[in-house]
């Protein structure tokens, strides 16, 4: 009996797998772009703001007529939270899915584990959210829409020294579990030394904390003039809070994690003020960023998060790629090995007006595309008194 | 040290150590009374606070199968906690018929019970993000009108708590009250003592165990709802997984105090609060190792933790 | 079937490292002994083979990396661990049951802290582009499946032998085997220093395998997966955990494979495609009902080795 059950569960198991191979797309019309982000796990809070970000874009670019004409189709295969779920999704994005290239995954860490499978099977992957140091350096088809954040940090602080001419202690608190965190945090540490301010404590926590009341002590104990926090947005948000709530009124500048609205219903009313380096701004005024507020608008009431922002971006540069390669030469007549090679080259050299600003690529040898940002924002949070909503509000 | 600051630490420590007492009632309930750890705790807290904000009539995000979604009901929040916090026993029931129960009968090592708690833990904790979607969400604040931290320093050298903490302390310690009242002093406490004492020999002098273990998964989800509300209220619904992370911390908890001790998952909480709090300011990277540096410490030197009693060995 | 191994190169050499780890926790348990501190050392090898690879060895940067001197790292990994494991497990195994499971899961969130707050494990963002000694991804077969069988040979042999009678016998009734002269404490060490080492050699090749390595590999929730594969595999017998561990590792990918088959009703799909953690949940507190032993059990054994001739009785 158990016998049989056994031999049944290993046979299913067997035809699936073989069968999830070989039942593949066959030459479909519509193109196919991967998506692989964290769409379960601890970090699908971020994961599905960016797959609203990258369906946006699907919807938004196939409206303007696809890769001129063709329809582009999104694939989503979860790459989870850890970095064999993300291996395993970009291996089934490209051998199975076979698309022309990836966007994602969520993590830096996860990005160091699966780009290189990506890179070995030559095929492009823009990373919407991996900032640490590094990432495009893994191979030649890798290539990041997020900034990292060096340019932005000091003109955070600086915007901070504007507003308080006084401003000399700084107090530092980042998330030391997460990479983007703490590559962020070494920017701003860097950044405070540089102005010639006193780096008066530095703080850590973990993303999954929810009370920061240790650290805040120690912080209100050096009396700083800012307290500048590399989180993401729960805990940033409960640390914002709480701060408050304990009495300290100096300044606060959060980093790119807090770059959203998801932050109001924790921090509520005491958001208020709160400068945000950013490398998106939904305040920024262009044609593209005006249609893609409006859109995220209506499906989600409040502003666009950086990661929804980050993805659309993402999935705009493989659209525009695409077209100029197909006006070179006609894509629906390539293989899919050299399509995917002629997009990588295609993509790295362009110039692409998205939500997130102009953006260009630089490389090098062994590398991807490192991404140029030519705008960079720094705003701060309004909240209304009632502190149900809020806007972000340029400095700069 | 100021004594300025040395109050503040320790008042940190009392606020800290609070809300992990507040969870480990729960938790140390069903050890006192099974023998067994019960993983699913931290999703049953997670449910209760989700159920607490359905029942305030908000509205759920757009992410999740609920989209959007919002009750016809709008309950002032005392009633929601109390309405989420029985959505919460209810969950721990089924938990304990389908999961628990069928265990027990067969006379299943605590162990096997243990990853069986586990895997129900992980399928709760993805139904939750399923249904809500992953974001985070806010209650109605009933506390607004106060103001946000109380003072029990001076004017000029303040030493502050947040209010909220203020409440989770006074209600760790009714439901401290409440609960040791229920163990020692009712004829349902101890029917609940004999079944953790030896659960045959209960059966057989006539002690319904089964409706006392039913019992105690309502108590035990009660706890966890009002538990799960009240963080909820504090630092906002983080996400699916934000009891999770109680849970091994937890574990630490009700060890330091003496595994199934009720009084002793309140000191067990406080003295870890304690210990994170006074970790000092350079080593603060290391707080998180703590409790179970501690949780290490004490299952070498003193297992049965500090309010335990000496585990006789029998042969 | 070459897309098959393009697609699944990955995950089929997962399986097999999986089922060496899940051999770590059966060996304690073959004492009675239930401990989780093997995804500790699991991470202690990773970050042993890590930092040797990408700060120690040096090698010429195009081509890959020598695999001797892989070799060498796994070995320097299970003498680490091994060492780790001594220290830590003539304390830690005076406890018994619970207790000791308690001490391992404090164990293994210790060295999570301190590899998150170190320099030379790279903190948050851990150690990246570890160099490859292969150029495909199935040719890590060539260390996973010798591990693998070496671990089950030395299981296998382990257990006619006067220790490894020692230790079942620990875990009948462990009172009465010390009343017998067993000395509890040096077989119990002993089981878990052994299941130390293998784990260190797992992470000294996963660390290759994966491309990088950080504090998020090696952590409570690799125990979660352990216990689920003893336990669904099979707890009284070393080919259980084997089992256990190719099948539930294939199970999440398989059941995104079930998703992306044609035909299936949409709701159906995203369903088993982003429900996976749901689906393997619940089949981990089902398997403990109805597969109390595990789904390999020894009278199944038997059962099959006694098709082949009448056993002897």
């Amino acid at each position: 009996m158990l016998t049989r059950r056994l031999g049944v569960v290993i046979s299913l198991l067997a035809v699936v797998l073989l069968g999830g191979a070989l039942v593949g797309r066959a030459a479909d019309p519509p193109i196919p772009i991967g998506i692989s982000v964290a769409q379960t796990g601890p970090v699908a809070l971020a994961g599905q703001e960016q797959v609203l970000g990258a369906q946006i874009a699907e919807e938004y670019f196939n409206k303007q007529g696809g890769v001129n004409g063709r329809p582009i189709k999104l694939v989503f295969q979860d790459a989870g939270s850890d970095e064999p779920t993300a291996i395993n999704a970009f291996q089934n994005q490209i051998n199975v899915a076979k698309v022309v290239g990836i966007v994602g995954p969520s993590l830096s860490q996860q990005a160091f584990a699966a780009d290189p499978f990506a890179v070995r099977a030559k095929v492009p992957v823009i990373g919407p959210s991996n900032t640490a140091k590094g990432i495009p350096q893994i191979g030649e088809f890798v290539s990041r829409v997020s900034s990292p954040v060096a340019i932005v940090a000091p003109n955070a602080v600086k915007a901070a020294m504007d507003i308080n001419k006084n401003l000399k202690k700084v107090a530092v608190l980042y998330a030391q579990n997460d990479a983007f965190n703490k590559s962020e945090t070494e920017t701003f540490q860097q950044a405070v030394k540089d102005l010639k301010l006193d780096l008066a404590t530095v703080q850590t926590f973990q993303t999954t904390d929810t009370d920061f009341t240790a650290q805040i002590t120690n912080v209100l104990n050096v009396k700083p003039d800012l307290v500048i926090i590399s989180g993401l947005q729960v805990d940033g948000a409960n640390l914002i809070k709480q701060l408050r709530d304990l009495g300290y009124q100096g300044l606060i500048v959060g980093g790119n994690g807090v770059n959203t609205a998801a932050i109001y219903p924790i921090c509520k009313a005491k958001c208020d003020g709160v400068l945000i380096a950013q490398a998106y701004s939904p305040a920024y005024k262009s044609k593209i960023n005006d249609e893609f507020k409006s859109m995220y608008k209506d499906r989600q009431k409040k502003d666009p998060p950086q990661f929804s922002a980050q993805s659309f971006a993402g999935v705009q540069v493989f659209v525009e790629a695409l077209r100029a390669l197909d006006k070179k030469s006609p894509i629906a007549k390539m293989d899919l090995a050299t399509l995917r090679v002629d997009l990588n080259k295609q993509l790295i050299s362009g110039t692409y007006d998205t939500p997130l600003g102009e953006i260009s690529f630089t490389t090098g040898p062994g590398m991807g595309g490192e991404i140029v940002q030519k705008q960079s924002y720094v705003a701060q949070i309004r909240m209304d008194p009632d502190g149900t909503k809020g806007t972000f509000v340029f400095v700069k | 040290m100021s004594r300025t600051l040395l109050l503040q630490q320790v008042l940190n420590g009392l606020a800290i150590g609070s809300v992990y007492a507040i969870f480990a009632l729960g938790y140390t309930l069903i050890f006192s009374v099974l023998r067994i750890i019960n993983f699913t705790h931290g999703a049953i807290f997670t449910l209760g606070a989700y159920a607490t904000y359905v029942l305030t009539g908000s509205q759920l995000g757009i992410n999740g199968l609920l989209a959007g979604a919002t009750l016809p009901i709008r309950l002032p929040f005392v009633l929601a906690l109390l309405g989420g916090s029985v959505v919460a026993a209810i969950c721990a029931v089924i938990v304990e018929r389908l999961a628990f129960r069928p265990l027990r009968m067969v006379g299943a090592d605590p162990l096997l019970t243990l990853v069986s708690s586990l895997g129900v833990a992980v399928a709760l904790v993805n139904i939750t993000q399923y249904l809500f979607g992953a974001e985070p969400y806010s209650y109605p604040d009933p506390l607004s009108r106060l103001p946000s931290a109380v003072n029990f320093g001076s004017a000029s050298q303040p030493v502050l708590v947040r209010t909220v903490q203020v409440v989770i302390f006074g209600v760790s310690m009714v439901m401290l009250g409440l609960l040791s009242y229920l163990m020692n002093a009712t004829r349902t406490g101890k029917a609940l003592r004999a079944v953790a004492e030896d659960i045959t020999t209960s059966s057989l002098l006539g002690i319904d165990t089964d409706r006392l273990i039913l019992l105690t998964f309502v108590i035990s989800g009660f706890l966890g709802g009002v538990t799960g509300t009240l963080i909820g209220l504090s630092v906002g619904i983080a996400g699916p997984y934000f009891g999770i992370a109680f849970g091994l911390k937890g574990l630490a908890v009700i060890v330091l105090g003496g595994l199934g001790d009720i009084p002793g998952a309140v000191v067990g909480g406080l003295v870890i609060g304690l210990a994170e709090a006074f970790v000092p300011s350079q080593y603060i990277a290391y707080r998180e190792a703590v409790p179970f540096a501690l949780l290490f410490i004490v299952l070498l030197a003193r297992p049965q933790g500090l309010l335990g009693r000496a585990q006789v060995q029998k042969v | 079937m070459a897309t098959f191994l393009a697609t699944y190169d990955f995950l089929l050499v997962s399986m097999v490292l999986a089922a060496a780890l899940a051999l770590t926790l059966y060996l304690p348990l073959m004492a009675g002994q239930l401990s989780v501190a093997s995804p500790g050392f699991y991470a202690l090898g990773g970050y042993t083979a890590a930092i040797l690879s990408t700060k120690v060895f040096h090698h010429p940067a195009p081509g890959l990396y020598p695999v001797s001197l892989v070799l060498v790292e796994i070995v320097v990994a299970a003498v680490v661990s091994g060492v780790l494991g001594l220290a830590v497990g003539i304390p830690a195994l005076r406890l018994r049951g619970i207790f000791l499971a308690l001490a391992t899961i404090a164990f293994v969130q210790i060295l999570g802290v301190v590899a998150l707050n170190l320099d030379v494990t790279g903190g948050a963002i851990g150690i990246f582009g570890i160099p490859q000694p292969f150029s495909s991804q199935m040719q890590y077969m060539w260390l996973a499946i010798p591990l693998l069988v070496v671990s089950m040979l030395f299981v296998a042999r382990l257990e006619p032998t006067r220790a490894g009678r020692a230790l079942v016998a620990l875990r009948e009734d462990e009172l009465a085997a010390a009343a017998m002269g067993v000395n509890p404490t040096y077989h119990k060490v002993l089981a878990f220093t052994a299941s130390a080492v293998l784990a260190g050699a797992v992470g000294a090749i996963s660390a290759h395998f994966i491309n990088t390595w950080n504090s998020r590999q090696g952590t409570f929730d690799t125990s979660v997966n352990l216990m689920a594969f003893v336990l669904v595999g099979g707890s009284r017998t070393f080919v259980g955990p084997v089992v256990g561990g190719l099948v539930l590792t294939a199970l999440p990918e398989a059941l995104r494979g079930i998703a992306g088959l044609g035909g299936l009703p949409t709701w159906f799909a995203e369903f088993l495609r982003d429900g996976r953690l749901i689906i393997f949940g619940v089949l981990i507190a089902v398997g403990t009902i109805f597969f109390p032993q595990g789904l390999i059990t020894p009278a199944l054994l038997r059962r099959l080795a006694g098709r082949r001739r009448p056993a002897a009785r």
